[in-house]
């Protein structure tokens, strides 16, 4: 007997036209072709084996495995190349999913539902991202979800409360000047705690004599280096 | 044992019986006044409540509905009753009712369209004039040998469903075309109708029972829960834009359905113009024909495409037909030793020290801390 395949953890992209029951049966036609085709310029370059592409009806799913940097950039790919009249938002989560049956059934799982439920509330191009996503992200890049800041909470239909995040490049800059910041400050204070310490010990005259002495070896040292 | 068919009812001498149903008979019938044959359709009002309010709700609808005068409705010429019978004298049709045109098989994209835009064109014209029909079924469309597609049967719908009652309890009207308002009684407007049509649509299309149940609980739950599958998956000859005329015109809410008929007529015209446009290809190619008929036995499987709002945990989500995913597929009912590590776990919270290894400016920070600090102690010791 054959085994149901288990669940694994994929990055689930949900992509999805706001309207889209609303809109006549040729606007629906035009923008579901502008939708295939801009995704399938964006994920030309992933392999085969890493992505599944799912039908939805007022979207496309795409279940990437393995990769959530390819999954964060073919969404924003999308996005952009749809953005001539295609209005599109995305909802991306890092979920279960698992294959529904035999002879391509498609697939089901939470981390679909979690993506469909999102993707709502998603305006046109914009993508709002999981905190599971996140933590995806961060476990296969570790900085990479700095660029991911807070863009509220969802209460799903299940009442679970998902965190949402939306990516903002000037939280990765704010996040280097962070850093750089508190490089400059450990520095001045390691430093400045070693001569504090021995200005304690030996006065700051000392300190200064001897650091004068130094100097002036020092250039002593090198002026005969030159010399000769 | 069947009743004995009268000579004369009304002004109209019968000249035989055409069908029988559960309210009445019609009769063929001559009006000697215009020497014209006609269709003379009686309803029993024996064993109507209310009698009174019942005739003359009867009067208002048959003379409601003898207003219509379109190409694709059924024209109504005279209605009155006598004893205990109503009756209503209408163009006699001759042709075949898309019920025994379906049992024949599944109708071609294009007919089918061309079918049900002629349907829509008739039913936008009697909502324009406050009618709905409220029993679109294939039984009630006529389709003519060299003329247009008919819609029979306006204005008895509502007797049925609201006023009568059968002796033997039995439902009347057709409740697996009905919408899911109209089957759980609550006000129906044209949107209703537009349901109904859209069911027609799909059983042209995939020549299936689309809301098909075992008693009328069952069929009323498949109207209000069971999600279509695209007709496309079971008919490849369908056009996807189609599948989106169909699944909006099925709209379980009719507040996201088409609003009028006018708009669903803009559609197919539409999807009617498409598969024009490539019926010479497709009609030259039989293997091609073979091809799609093969695909409908196995396609009945085949899971549906739900909307954002309507998927759950457990809601399957077909693959797209315009991407290939089995190698994917394959991958994750065969799994690696390394696959099965990597993604049958949650993301790992991401340490100190791996932080420092792998993100640079923790790495950085660190470095520039381990400088410092030897700086520092050259400065205090040294």
């Amino acid at each position: 007997m054959a085994s149901t395949p288990a669940s694994v953890y994929a990055t689930v992209v949900f992509l999805r036209i706001p309207e889209f029951a609303r809109r006549p049966a040729t606007e629906q036609t035009r923008l579901r072709a502008q939708l295939e085709s801009a995704l399938a310029v964006a994920i030309a370059d992933m392999s085969e084996a890493g992505r599944i592409v799912l039908d939805a009806a007022d979207g496309i799913v795409l279940a990437v495995l393995g990769d959530p940097r390819a999954a964060l950039r073919v969404t924003e790919r999308t996005l952009a190349a749809g953005a001539a009249g295609l209005p599109l938002g995305a909802g991306v989560t890092h979920g279960a999913v698992r294959p529904a049956g035999e002879n391509g059934g498609g697939l089901l799982g939470d981390g679909i539902a979690v993506a469909a439920g999102i993707s709502a509330l998603a305006g046109p191009s914009k993508i709002l991202l999981t905190k599971e996503f996140r933590d995806a992200l961060a476990d296969a890049a570790p900085g990479a979800e700095a660029s991911l800041v807070k863009a509220g909470t969802h209460t799903d239909a299940s009442l679970r409360a998902h965190q949402l995040f939306h990516r903002d490049p000037r939280a990765a800059r704010a996040r280097g000047r962070r850093y750089a910041l508190a490089g400059a400050f450990l520095v001045l204070a390691l430093v400045g705690a070693g001569v504090g310490y021995r200005v304690s010990l030996e006065g700051a005259q000392g300190f200064a004599d001897r650091v004068s002495a130094t100097l002036r070896a020092g250039a002593h040292a090198l002026a005969q280096r030159l010399g000769r | 044992m069947a009743a004995k068919t009268p000579k004369r009812i009304g002004r109209y001498k019968i000249l035989g019986e055409l069908g029988r149903g559960a309210m009445g008979v019609v009769y063929k019938a001559e009006d000697p006044a215009l020497d014209r044959v006609v269709a003379l359709k009686t309803i029993s009002l024996a064993a109507a409540d209310g009698r009174k309010d019942y005739e003359k709700r009867f009067m208002l609808e048959a003379k409601a509905a003898g207003k219509l005068t379109h190409p694709n409705i059924v024209t109504i010429f005279d209605f009155g009753e006598e004893d205990d019978l109503a009756y209503m004298a209408m163009e006699l049709l001759e042709g075949t009712e898309l019920r025994a045109r379906m049992r024949e098989g599944t109708i071609p994209a294009a007919e089918s369209v061309d079918i049900a835009l002629q349907v829509a064109e008739g039913l936008a014209f009697a909502h324009e004039h406050g009618i709905v029909h409220r029993d679109v079924k294939p039984g009630n469309i006529m389709l003519l040998e060299r003329g247009p597609v008919k819609i029979m049967d306006f204005g008895i719908a509502r007797m049925r469903h609201a006023d009568h009652k059968t002796s033997a309890g039995m439902v009347l009207g057709t409740p697996r075309y009905m919408s899911p308002e109209q089957i759980t009684g609550q006000p129906v407007d044209q949107r209703s109708d537009i349901f109904s049509l859209g069911v027609v649509l799909h059983e042209m299309l995939t020549g299936g029972s689309l809301f098909a149940g075992q008693d009328v609980d069952q069929i009323a739950h498949n109207v209000n829960y069971l999600e279509h599958a695209p007709p496309s998956r079971s008919n490849r000859e369908v056009p996807q834009m189609l599948d989106f005329v169909v699944a909006r015109a099925l709209k379980k809410d009719p507040a996201v359905r088409y609003q009028d008929a006018y708009e669903m007529c803009a559609d197919l015209r539409d999807a009617l113009a498409e598969l024009k446009g490539r019926a010479p290809a497709r009609a030259s190619d039989e293997t091609e024909r073979t091809q799609t008929l093969k695909m409908e036995a196995g396609a009945k499987e085949a899971p549906l495409a739900p909307a954002a709002s309507q998927i759950v945990a457990d809601t399957r989500l077909p693959l797209s037909r315009q991407f290939d995913s089995a190698a994917a597929l394959e991958r994750l009912e065969k799994p690696s030793r390394n696959d099965r590590k990597r993604l049958a776990h949650a993301p790992r919270p991401v340490g100190l020290p791996r932080r420092i290894w792998s993100d640079a400016l923790p790495r950085r920070l660190f470095a520039a801390a381990v400088v410092a600090g030897c700086l520092g102690a050259l400065a205090a010791f040294a």
